[in-house]
């Protein structure tokens, strides 16, 4: 039996205190075609309303045994509460996630509002997190995500000139990214004063893939350290995409944890960052969960474990056409393999 | 042309986009078209051949995602001057290529780099731009009877549209060549969708190109 409710085990593993079991949770997105359909609504109209955000956060957590319900889905929030819109794909028939239908041309045009967390559907994201607290009685834990600096950018700014005046047009650059930095420690201390229990800064725009180790240190990284700094409640770090290089960089911005996809070589990092780092990974949540056999879902979920992850995150938002068996797979193959102490989390 | 000069034409040619200089770029260009240097040959030999010089260094993790998006820039200098002056006979056999990135999805970074290899190969494309609904790809491709369909899904949220792309264009047409890019597309996903052809993300969609252009321009040696 667990001893531990499902937000005093994830309290407790962000502190790296011993817990009972391996908690079971994200720090994206993970509502699921089947809790959409149980509502009785199409996936658009999950975006705007509190009502559809928090029972669906809160049925997805019950349908498969998560410990944390995380909202909100999209990543057009507080772009369009800047101003740019969201294109939300009403009559799609098609699971399609609102997008940002228009962006600045350069960064010397953005405005941010002083208002902005009160514009757009942020108050609605608001109401939902207080619906989840009062329906779950403080059992479930509470996770929060808000894109970082770059990335958050790339959401507003048109990427092609954003990226190039990376080398072009640095020091505008830089100081238009460190608008972005208190636009998004305004936001993560907004969702902190909320109640939520942790708070996952997505920069998944600035793997290796896409920005040189260089810049990541000189350009990504103090920004996040920032932000780690001014957040009190636990934080993660995640960057999905070649992580590899800038692993180190990563954990030396300070974050309670950091995550990573499967691109990354978990084993590897574990051996560089060694046991005291808390380490989130890193399946391919698509491949496992919607497109892959039920038979190859343990054996990706005790890789993760076995590589050195201390709670074995997907690499990215699970996608919502997740096949029903795979999902309960995953979470059994956690409960399954968790046991034991990881190499940063102890057992009661 | 003397060879050595030639050579020199092309070398400044491949160095501007290598170096990210657009000003070098055109001002090369024209000096191969002033001194009566074949403009598809200065394209290929040339300008083309630093971009596979480009696509290398991606390979080695010496250039990122901002230096490709500066020599594609430096590309486009050379190209503006240059492309006037194929010769007719140049552009043949090439055909047409519909691209754009799939309904739900805003990132074209792949996609315009993609879109300037066919460019360079001396295709015509026909670019849908970003966000496109689906069905938009297969009345394109009627409408103009491309040979190639490119579609480009940076996220795995989007990517399964363009398996219902892929379906409805090859139940009309079976000959159209589809080729699929975006972050979360993988070899096993394009077979699994029944597609001819990806590439993995931005970078990996120049090299992909790229080796398009490699056999092009090897043909173009041949010839």
């Amino acid at each position: 039996m667990p001893e531990l409710t499902s937000k005093e085990r994830i309290t407790r593993f962000f502190r790296r205190e011993p817990v009972d079991t391996m908690p079971c949770f994200s720090g994206m997105g993970m509502v699921t075609i089947q809790v959409i359909n149980e509502m009785g609504i199409r996936f658009p109209e999950v975006h705007t309303s509190a009502q559809h955000l928090a029972r669906s956060a809160v049925l997805t957590a019950e349908m498969f045994g998560f410990d944390a319900a995380v909202i909100p889905y999209d990543m057009c929030t507080i772009p369009e509460a800047l101003g740019r819109g969201a294109s939300l794909y009403e009559n799609s028939e098609d699971i399609l996630y609102p997008t940002v239908p228009s962006k600045w041309e350069t960064h010397a045009e953005v405005e941010i509002p002083g208002d902005f967390l009160s514009r757009g559907r942020l108050p609605l994201v608001d109401e939902a997190f207080n619906l989840i607290k009062s329906q779950t009685d403080g059992n479930l834990a509470l996770g929060a995500w808000v894109l970082g600096p770059f990335t958050m950018a790339g959401q507003i700014v048109e990427l092609n000139p954003l990226l190039k005046g990376v080398r072009k047009d640095r020091e505008n650059t830089e100081a238009f990214l460190d608008r972005m930095t208190d636009l998004v420690i305004k936001a993560a201390r907004h969702y902190e004063t909320l109640g939520v229990d942790y708070m996952n800064i997505r920069e998944m725009g600035t793997g290796s893939d896409l920005l040189s180790p260089k810049v990541w240190e000189t350009l990504i990284g103090p920004n996040l350290k920032k932000i780690f700094d001014a957040v009190k409640i636990p934080t993660v770090n995640h960057i999905c995409g070649s992580t590899d290089l800038i692993i180190e960089m990563m954990h030396a911005c300070g974050a309670d944890a950091i995550s990573v996809d499967q691109k990354n070589n978990l084993a590897e990092s574990r051996k560089k960052l060694g046991d005291d780092a808390l380490l989130l990974g890193n399946f391919d949540p698509y491949g496992t969960l919607v497109t892959g056999d039920v038979s190859g879902v343990e054996p990706v979920i005790k890789k993760c474990i076995d590589d050195g992850a201390d709670a074995v995150w997907p690499g990215c938002d699970i996608w919502p056409d997740v096949k029903m068996e795979n999902m309960k797979a995953y979470l059994e193959a956690v409960r399954k393999f968790g046991k034991p102490a990881t190499p940063a989390v102890g057992r009661i | 042309m003397d060879v050595t000069r030639k050579k020199e034409i092309l070398d400044k040619l491949a160095e501007a986009v290598v170096e990210f200089e657009e000003e070098q770029a055109r001002e090369w260009s024209q000096i191969a078209l002033d001194e009566g240097m074949d403009a598809f040959e200065a394209i290929m030999q040339g300008l083309a051949a630093g971009m596979e010089t480009v696509g290398d260094l991606y390979d080695q993790q010496e250039y990122f995602v901002p230096e490709l998006l500066m020599s594609a820039d430096a590309l486009y200098a050379g190209l503006d001057i240059l492309k006037p002056h194929i010769r007719a006979e140049d552009q043949k056999n090439m055909g047409q290529v519909v691209i754009g990135t799939v309904q739900g999805d805003v990132h074209d970074i792949g996609k315009n780099i993609i879109k300037l290899m066919f460019e360079v190969g001396g295709f015509e494309v026909h670019d849908l731009g970003r966000d496109v609904p689906l069905e938009k790809f297969v009345e394109e491709q009627m409408k103009t009877d491309s040979e190639i369909v490119a579609m480009s899904a940076m996220m795995t949220t989007t990517m399964t549209g363009m398996k219902k792309v892929i379906e409805m264009i090859k139940e009309k047409n079976p000959d159209v060549a589809i080729m699929l890019g975006g972050a979360p597309v993988t070899r096993d996903v394009a077979d699994l969708f029944g597609a001819d052809g990806y590439a993995e993300s931005a970078g990996n969609a120049v090299q992909e190109a790229i080796k398009m252009i490699s056999n092009l321009r090897k043909l173009q040696e041949k010839a």
